[in-house]
């Protein structure tokens, strides 16, 4: 049985990917945080991914295939650990791969680096420029580690590298921004603005990782779910109340409590709940044959109060 | 469930809603408006989900509220007078209309024709400024009534889905040209031809005859329209000078014509000269279409 190594292993993407894949791979996993109940044949190593022994991992088990999930996606760490981690840990993790002989990679980035903006194509394919850092500067570091993957990708055409830019994706085990967003007992919006929002359910993007391992695929794939409708749309369907605050009031509170360390939304998210960010996923369709099976009233019972 | 909007909006649908509600006790046209409205508009051909939106974010039963007033004046203030609605194709199709009147009421009659007047009814698609995607409720409105704001690559993929797109090539040189450029087209950009020739669309010339009437500009300061970040801030008869109350316009006739579908072949990545003598072609099209309107009528305001 070949073998799989998944960064972030302990994270709610990283179980439910591990749990899919363990019936075709051995699976062995990397993570800061333990993870006790993990499945049969599913070995957990419990160090930090910026350690010596991370590549050690690497040449005693030499892994057929990595999934990289190891990023730090919130707001509330220090932005220079947060960097450090996102863009050292994946740069450490593709010489890794280069080194030990490694044949596939799957590299799970976000749509969100796109950026949200209102002059967007409704649907951007892959080839739409990464804009995020223009109007959100926190989430620079993505848009680096894109940088680092696709540079990788072309220098080893041997090794079959993808990067994966997932819609909004929700679901119970997920803890993402937006999934917290939306779990907030009352949803602050901005008014006057309500963008389409395309989600997919957790249960689908693991799916997605796996098929993207399963046929080898190499380059870049947007990655969407069962279709859009408007953010406050969908607070609805989820029973969330909300409450719309005008711009220029918004932007303001949110600088100020950012600033001052009490609320980690940065400003620059803003744009994401007023401009469109959508993404064409044709390109993963047709190479993989994947279609999000949960429905999106599936997607929002499972993050209903 | 409806689409949610906020307060000011909740307003004018509350208000919308309690004139449809009353309309079936008004004699006469109002209840006959909405109730055409809403049999045609649950006629237009869209890709809808099961939330009742489609990719682009329109909700026929937001489009059937905001489009009572645009029928409204479609029918009874400009009293439009709509030909060679039966050119209009199946499928993917794109609109090229000249542009006045300061206010955009040209692409709203426009869509109002193509709601009321097409057989099947169909929603012209507005492909609006980068600006009105910034501004709150107006971004909102757009999506919700089939516009968006214009990207080559939103156009590709609503015609790709067949639909149909409407576009003013002149842009706010157009709309906000003075009264003594009237019925002189402007430049027209070049993006339409590319993206026609791309998808290979049929064009359909609209001449609208009426708008520049509506409210002759006098002058355009650019220097506030700067300042304001606006597109321009023109100067009519009675804007500013009456506020938001000088952008009515005044209660001219409006023609409007769809001349026969041209469909031009090339490549789309062109240089400009050869992209330009094919806009060149529609600008004549257009140009004659207007002339012969001019002619017909017997006032501005007949």
């Amino acid at each position: 049985m070949p073998k799989l190594l998944i960064t972030g292993i302990a994270g709610g993407l990283g179980r439910l990917v591990a749990k899919m894949a363990r019936s075709r791979y051995q699976v062995i996993g990397v993570d800061r945080a333990p993870w006790p109940s993990a499945p049969d044949r599913v070995v957990v190593h419990q160090f930090d991914m910026r350690k010596r022994r991370f590549e050690d991992v690497f040449r005693t088990e030499r892994p057929q295939a990595v999934v990289h999930l190891a990023f730090v996606r919130h707001f509330r760490s220090d932005p220079a650990t947060r960097h450090e981690i996102n863009v050292e840990g994946t740069k450490r993790v593709l010489e890794h791969c280069a080194e030990y002989g490694v044949q596939q990679l799957v590299v799970v980035s976000s749509s969100y680096v796109y950026g949200a903006l209102p002059n967007n194509a409704r649907y951007m394919n892959e080839d739409h420029p990464l804009n995020a850092s223009r109007t959100f500067p926190e989430i620079r570091d993505l848009c680096e580690v894109e940088g680092l993957v696709g540079t990788f990708l072309w220098r080893y055409p041997q090794i079959a590298t993808s990067i994966l830019r997932p819609v909004n994706t929700l679901g119970h085990s997920l803890h993402n921004a937006i999934g917290n967003y939306m779990k907030i007992p009352l949803v602050p919006t901005v008014m006057g603005f309500n963008p389409m929002m395309q989600f997919l359910h957790e249960e689908d993007l693991a799916e997605a990782v796996n098929v993207a391992l399963e046929k080898k695929i190499r380059g870049v794939y947007n990655v969407a779910g069962p279709g859009a409708v408007p953010l406050k749309r969908a607070l609805e369907e989820i029973g969330r109340p909300y409450f719309s605050i005008p711009d220029p009031v918004a932007q303001t509170l949110i600088s100020t409590l950012f600033g001052l360390g009490i609320y980690t939304f940065p400003p620059g998210a803003i744009d994401f709940i007023k401009y469109p960010c959508t993404i064409n996923d044709q390109r993963f369709r047709q190479a993989t044959g994947f279609r999000a099976r949960h429905t999106l009233a599936e997607i929002f019972a499972s993050v209903a109060p | 469930m409806s689409d949610p909007v906020d307060l000011p909006l909740e307003f004018v649908r509350w208000l919308g809603d309690r004139l449809r509600d009353a309309s079936p006790r008004m004699s006469g046209f109002l209840s006959d408006l909405v109730a055409e409205i809403d049999e045609k508009v649950d006629r237009i051909p869209a890709e809808l989900n099961e939330y009742g939106y489609d990719p682009w974010g329109y909700n026929p039963a937001v489009l059937k509220r905001f489009i009572l007033p645009s029928a409204f004046l479609y029918r009874y203030y400009f009293r439009c007078q709509t030909t060679g609605l039966e050119n209009l194709p199946k499928g993917r199709v794109l609109l090229i209309g000249n542009h006045a009147g300061q206010v955009a009421f040209d692409g709203l009659m426009v869509m109002a024709a193509c709601v009321l007047e097409a057989e099947p009814p169909r929603l012209a698609r507005g492909m609006g400024e980068y600006w009105l995607g910034t501004l709150p409720f107006m971004s909102v409105l757009m999506d919700r009534t089939g516009s968006a704001v214009g990207t080559r690559q939103t156009a590709v993929d609503m015609l790709a889905h067949g639909e149909c797109v409407m576009a003013f090539p002149e842009g706010v040189h157009g709309m906000n040209k003075l009264y003594a450029d009237a019925y002189k087209l402007m430049d027209f950009g070049l993006g339409f031809m590319r993206l026609a020739l791309q998808t290979d669309t049929p064009i359909v010339p609209v001449s609208i005859v009426g708008s520049e009437e509506q409210n002759p500009g006098i002058a355009n300061l650019k220097g506030v329209a700067r300042l304001l970040g606006m597109p321009s801030f023109p100067i009519t008869l009675t804007f500013p000078w009456l506020g938001p109350l000088g952008m009515m316009p005044l209660p001219v006739r409006y023609h409007i014509e769809f001349g026969p579908p041209v469909l031009f072949e090339g490549d789309s990545e062109d240089e400009d000269d050869v992209i330009e003598a094919k806009v060149d072609e529609v600008k004549t099209i257009l140009q004659r279409q207007l002339d012969r309107g001019r002619k017909s009528r017997r006032s501005i305001f007949f």
